[in-house]
């Protein structure tokens, strides 16, 4: 194992104990969803005509899009412990200390995700296609543009407050528009034209063709989500790398 | 060991540094003083890599900062711990990220939870620890590898006796090894505990710099002369035998008591820096 190896290998085992430590905001991100989608689950089946698959997936991507707090606090944390610097003085890279920091972070939204997916067909009765691999694919994309856009603002925000506000508002806002509470469809014409703006709707467009075993209408929103989150993966690094540590925290 | 020639660094229109000179060799220790905002602690910054300077040069150990980091030791002026992992963890990771394997850093381990009695709260979470012991536990990743620089900015600030003095003999050891250390703080005994050389820095720049000795050569002393005929007589002086021969002479009634305070560095502090 190479030194840089090593120690990514030592950032990720701490960072998994830090998580670790810190349960509460996964559980309730899983939890929530499960009593919503529970509770929902009859109206939207008599609503659409897929509502089981509109509930599951939706209420998958809204309760994602708001453990962006996860991944924004794992961030800020170190700014607010003054351990960011700290870890730059050392010989680490700050590749090797996004990677170490993120890829915990990471399997906490992928298991998220799986979790309720595995929930929504054991329990709620979705039918997914024989094709496996899509909604894996589909989950691990979709993770992975939330850390980026998550270590993005994490990046900008000056406080957990701010931090908490924007993940609040922005997951509503993105997800509403993004047709995880109805499908867009339902939308006024003008709302259907902007949904696209949202990730949100190409997260959700992304998993309900992998649930139906359509390559091509997974790959495609998936590519564009991909896009949006090496843009904030780049911002996010650029930002980190400079002086973001000895920024001014409220 | 550590080389700074002519360091200038901006923030905006505050110059931190201007033409910061510094040199600390191997097995010495500099106390660097100064006010709040002489450039003490963006010159450690500098040294760990963290700010890049606008011009001057700086080398570590021949090489410039960045490239040298692992080299180096830091302990930063703010407590910069994990609260939710434990003191061994925080060993583990330091230790892991400096390049040390299962063996060494076992050994390392024990070496400054020794040093820095650190064993009764080794496992213990950082954040429910006190603040001298979270001082131990950040001191401890700093000696952790045994770097040939150790920069310790105001690591006692806010410590009990116990946590300074176990810092103090700690560091004399890796001095005496032959660390180069970097000591900044506001307390000045400690550099007289520690045989500090001492370096003055005022504007971010140095003002002063040499052994306590040759930096205190010349400075007034005070002598204190009490009888019980006469209230208390101070006098400062840079000759104190023969200020002290002209009271006795002047003095009426019985002595009671006779003070000679050598000038100490919180004295050469105060006239360089104001």
């Amino acid at each position: 194992m190479t030194d840089s190896l090593r120690r990514i290998a030592a950032l990720t085992r701490h960072n998994t104990i830090l998580r670790l430590r810190d349960p509460g905001p996964f559980l309730s991100y899983l939890v929530m969803p499960m009593v919503v989608m529970l509770a929902l689950q009859p109206v939207y089946r008599r609503a659409f005509p897929d509502g089981t698959i509109q509930i599951a997936t939706g209420m998958l991507v809204i309760f994602s899009v708001l453990a962006l707090s996860i991944v924004g606090t794992a961030t800020l944390t170190e700014r607010s412990w003054h351990t960011w610097d700290r870890l730059r003085s050392t010989p680490v890279t700050i590749t090797e200390l996004l990677l170490g920091k993120m890829l915990p972070v990471y399997a906490v939204l992928v298991l998220q995700q799986s979790i309720l997916l595995v929930y929504g067909i054991t329990i709620l009765g979705m039918r997914p296609s024989d094709t496996y691999w899509l909604p894996v694919v589909a989950i691990a994309v979709w993770g992975a543009t939330l850390l980026a856009v998550g270590a993005a603002l994490a990046a900008v925000v000056r406080s957990h407050g701010e931090l908490s506000a924007i993940t609040d508002i922005g997951a509503l806002v993105l997800t509403t528009l993004g047709g995880a509470f109805v499908p867009t469809t339902t939308f006024p014409h003008w709302l259907q034209a902007v949904a696209p703006a949202s990730p949100g709707y190409w997260a959700m467009r992304m998993l309900q063709a992998a649930l139906r075993g359509d390559v091509p209408e997974t790959l495609a929103p998936a590519l564009v989500l991909l896009l949006v989150g090496g843009s904030a993966a780049v911002f996010a690094c650029w930002r980190l790398s400079r002086d973001w540590g000895r920024a001014t925290m409220v | 060991m550590l080389h700074a020639d002519n360091v200038v660094k901006s923030f905006g229109a505050l110059r931190a540094l201007d033409r910061f000179t510094l040199d600390v060799a191997a097995g010495e220790i500099v106390g660097l003083v100064g006010h709040n905002g002489a450039g003490k602690s963006t010159f450690v910054d500098v040294l760990c890599g963290l700010v890049r300077p606008d011009s001057g040069k700086v080398t570590i150990g021949g090489r410039p900062p960045r490239a040298a980091r692992s080299d180096v030791g830091v302990a930063p002026q703010q407590i910069a711990l994990y609260l939710s992992a434990t003191a061994r963890e925080h060993l583990r990771l330091f230790g892991h990220l400096a390049g040390l394997r299962r063996r060494t850093l076992a050994t390392a381990t024990d070496e400054v939870v020794d040093a820095l009695r650190l064993a009764d709260f080794l496992d213990q979470r950082v954040g429910l620890l006190s603040g001298g012991q979270q001082r131990r536990v950040q001191a401890a990743t700093a000696l952790l590898h045994r770097p040939r620089l150790l920069l310790m900015d105001e690591p006692t600030a806010g410590a009990d006796p116990q946590t300074r003095q176990s810092l103090l003999t700690a560091l004399r050891r890796r001095a005496d090894a032959g660390t180069a250390i970097l000591y900044t703080t506001h307390y000045l005994p400690e550099l007289a505990d520690l045989g500090a050389t001492v370096a003055v820095a005022q504007r971010g720049r140095i003002i002063a710099r040499g052994t306590s000795e040759h930096l205190l050569d010349g400075l007034p002393g005070t002598v204190c002369l009490r009888t019980d005929g006469a209230e208390e007589v101070r006098m400062r002086t840079t000759d104190p035998a023969r200020t002290l021969l002209s009271l006795l002479a002047n003095a009426r009634g019985e002595i009671h008591e006779i003070d000679i305070h050598k000038p100490s560095l919180d004295d050469l502090y105060h006239s360089l820096a104001g």
